[in-house]
């Protein structure tokens, strides 16, 4: 014989609730998908080439026309503006047409072949991270290649080879292997953590909402009579149908990158899926946990969106951790997407294995208690449901 | 003609005085519209505040063991970015210390280093970089590349010098000077906060807004259809005019309180001229009044406005370019971009207020913040319209 907790029952109550509103389902299904779909169409190029530059020719010579040859040549950068002096130049930054320009001074192959040292100026605009970064690489690479081509001409013509001559243009060479990532995409790591933080949002605010209306619409004590007044039980059939939901989606998602996107993947997939599975009751749970600290929709849901917003900034998807301060850090632990982001890049960029990623996947269950620590107070307001808006 | 002018101005004034009534009389929206763009700035630029990464830790195998690689290693401690955190006898060992975290980068340094230097050819050390940040290995690379400037520049001083070059001036033919424009020391919080103080006027004013909308539809419901707190008799334009109004008002003090005191508190880039940026951002308050406005037509609870607008500051983060550059994007995702009115202004603000560009300059923005606040003026009109009781 079965013993009936009235979890099965709390199930299917949940089930029926979720089925009344349109929101609920297009929340918790459409907003990750969509999310997910989004950053992977729009981060697909990888990385932004031909940023849109100019060049200011002062000299309009042989040589300077090869510096813009080369300038064309790169590939992060496209010198599709002209400007006739550094003014004009500078308002095109201005106006948001270019994101740096390089300037060619006045006598430039006359002082070159005179050897009184001409200065190439370029000027890239930081105010935008990603193009100036980018507008600057370009421009340093040919400014610093126009002074090894002079050098390695004249060389040559005191009678060295090219043999001698490489060598002494770059005697010690770094050669830099980008681990994992050697197109230097953008995408592999951002769509995948914007979008677990997504997910995590929706999951939190999701959790809080429907444990909240409860209380706010005075249907807490017929939800606990179907869990025979047991707040475990209660949760349980709660919340267990919202996450066989997201781990659903979790797992679409992870094929989405994986599968369909052709995001690399040098290590087990195994250890992403076991991080999915149990980020999600780990959200539920710090969510719950905050739920049963305030059961009032509003200020709930306020402290959830607050903390899932700055977790986007907070869990160093862009900026790392240990370079903040210590005391804004410390909020990184207490954040389970962190810990998600952590194993999906170490994972699938570097591929070493659960043994280095033992701490997060402890940090992850230990989310898990939260579900039960203060259990007893969310009861006591459900039997008593106050709502102030 | 007149008579319905005067109408239309007095229920404008009946709207916002109404409007406020129910904006200082609930919390939730006093959160939203002055908590959140007071405490937000503060809070995104002390998690951004630190501006540049430096000293990540790097571990260095030495298998060449001479005065030279030694020289090396003092050079890497010393860049701004790299620190020497470890030393060790092999790549195994180097690897386990970065699949732990404990490092970022690795430099090996092969045996023959010092022999390839004093032979004259080009002696090659591997760095290998974890990347699951491109902040870091942007540092790395900037400060690699300096490295290795600086030791050929060194050594091709000297060889030119060995082989008698020097008579002919042509030890450094041409100099190459790098400038920085509007974030002069490429500090994050110098970059990413001009941009985000905006989108966070327009996405606080949207939440308030949709969190009034959904109690107003909570009281619709109650009341068989009736808000008994609008003003049936108003004109639904007046009626949108009224609020958005009363919302920009509310957030011109916000408004000079992000671009001004916030830049001043946290020594951000603040070039803009006052009188060139705030009527800059006079469309963007109305666009995103009527913006939320028209998001909030689909509210039916207080609490949706939680679920359906808080993501979308990411979305909207995204899509106005801070990130990603907009002129990477597929025309598709500007467009979409380019119905958002924080698009534009995070575009003509940033430009103003860290590149000292003049409103003039800015003008193709301006001109597109004014068409939004036509085009959501128009849709709220339509939104609110439809909310009319049926029975008139």
């Amino acid at each position: 014989m079965r013993i009936d907790t009235g979890f099965t029952a709390t199930f299917r109550r949940e089930l029926s609730r979720m089925g009344s509103r349109k929101m609920y389902l297009g929340a918790m299904i459409c907003i990750p998908v969509l999310m997910a779909l989004f950053f992977v169409s729009l981060l697909s190029p990888g990385l932004p080439l031909r940023t849109p530059t100019a060049v200011v020719d002062l000299d309009h010579s042989a040589m300077s026309r090869a510096v813009i040859r080369s300038l064309n040549a790169e590939e992060v950068i496209a010198i599709d503006h002209t400007a006739e002096n550094f003014h004009q130049a500078m308002q095109q930054v201005q106006s948001g047409k270019t994101f740096g320009f390089f300037v060619i001074p006045r006598n430039f192959e006359n002082d070159v072949l005179a050897g009184r040292k001409p200065t190439l100026d370029y000027y890239s605009n930081m105010t935008y991270f990603v193009p100036g970064t980018l507008a600057f690489k370009g421009f340093k690479t040919v400014a610093v290649g126009t002074s090894a081509g002079v050098v390695k001409t004249t060389l040559q013509s005191v009678g060295l080879t090219g043999d001698e001559i490489a060598p002494m243009m770059q005697p010690v060479a770094t050669d830099m292997h980008p681990v994992g990532n050697p197109w230097t995409n953008y995408g592999y790591y951002l769509a995948p953590s914007f979008t677990f933080g997504t997910l995590a949002l929706i999951i939190m605010l999701m959790t809080a909402y429907t444990l909240t209306t409860e209380i706010k619409m005075g249907t807490s004590p017929a939800w606990l009579a179907t869990a025979h007044n047991r707040i475990s039980v209660a949760l349980a059939g709660k919340l267990a149908p919202h996450t066989i939901i997201y781990w659903v989606i979790g797992l679409g998602i992870l094929s989405l990158f994986l599968g369909w996107a052709h995001y690399p993947c040098n290590g087990n997939i195994g250890i992403i899926i076991a991080a999915m599975l149990l980020m999600v009751p780990a959200c539920q749970a710090l969510s719950t946990f905050i739920v049963c600290l305030l059961p009032n929709p509003r200020l709930s849901l306020s402290v959830i969106a607050l903390i899932s917003i700055l977790a986007f900034s907070i869990a160093g998807f862009s900026f790392p951790v240990p370079s903040m301060y210590g005391a804004v850090a410390i909020f990184s632990y207490i954040l389970p997407v962190r810990y998600m982001f952590l194993i999906y890049v170490s994972e699938t960029l570097n591929g070493w294995g659960i043994y280095y990623l033992r701490y997060y996947f402890v940090a992850l269950i230990a989310f898990l208690p939260l579900f039960g620590i203060l259990a007893w107070k969310l009861k006591r307001a459900c039997l008593n449901p106050v709502y102030v808006p | 003609m007149i008579k319905v002018i005067k109408k239309w101005l007095v229920d404008t004034a009946r709207v916002m005085a109404r409007y406020y009534d129910i904006i200082f009389h609930d919390a939730g929206a006093l959160l939203f519209f002055f908590g959140l763009p007071l405490l937000y700035p503060i809070v995104y630029t002390l998690i951004y505040n630190p501006e540049v990464v430096t000293d990540i830790p790097v571990a260095v195998i030495d298998h060449s063991c001479t005065a030279e690689s030694r020289s090396l290693i003092r050079d890497v401690d010393a860049l701004p970015s790299m620190q020497v955190y470890s030393q060790c006898v092999d790549l195994p060992e180097a690897k386990r210390l970065m699949a732990s975290g404990e490092v970022i980068g690795i430099l090996e340094i092969p045996r023959d280093y010092a022999a390839d230097l004093g032979r004259g050819t080009t002696a090659h050390v591997p760095f290998y970089c974890d990347m699951s940040l491109l902040l870091r290995y942007r540092a790395f690379t900037a400060a690699l590349t300096d490295l290795q400037l600086h030791i050929s520049q060194q050594h091709t001083a000297a060889t030119i010098d060995r082989v008698g070059a020097e008579s002919l001036g042509i030890s450094l033919p041409v100099n190459a000077d790098a400038h920085f424009l509007g974030d002069t020391e490429q500090g994050f919080a110098s970059f990413v906060m001009p941009g985000i103080v905006v989108l966070i006027l327009q996405q606080s004013m949207v939440l308030g807004i949709c969190l009034l909308a959904g109690t107003a539809a909570e009281r619709r419901r109650r009341n068989r259809g009736v808000d008994p707190r609008a003003i049936p008799s108003a004109m639904p334009s007046a009626i949108a005019w009224g609020k958005a109004l009363a919302l920009t008002l509310l957030y011109i003090p916000a408004a000079i309180y992000v671009t001004r005191f916030i830049p001043w508190m946290f020594n951000l880039p603040a070039h803009a001229d006052p009188f060139q940026y705030l009527p800059f951002l006079l469309p963007f308050l109305l666009g995103s009044a009527f913006f939320g406005m028209t998001l909030a037509s689909v509210m039916k609870e207080r609490e949706d406005a939680f679920i359906l607008i808080v993501f979308t500051s990411v979305l909207f983060l995204f899509l106005s370019g801070l990130t990603w550059p907009r002129y990477a994007m597929s025309p598709f995702w500007q467009w979409i971009g380019g119905l958002v009115p924080g698009t534009w202004a995070v575009e003509g603000f940033i430009r103003m207020s860290s590149n000292g560009a003049t409103l003039a300059q800015n003008s193709t923005p301006y001109y597109y913040l004014w068409a939004l606040t036509l085009l959501y003026f128009l849709l709220a009109w339509a939104a609110h319209r439809h909310l009319r009781p049926k029975s008139r």
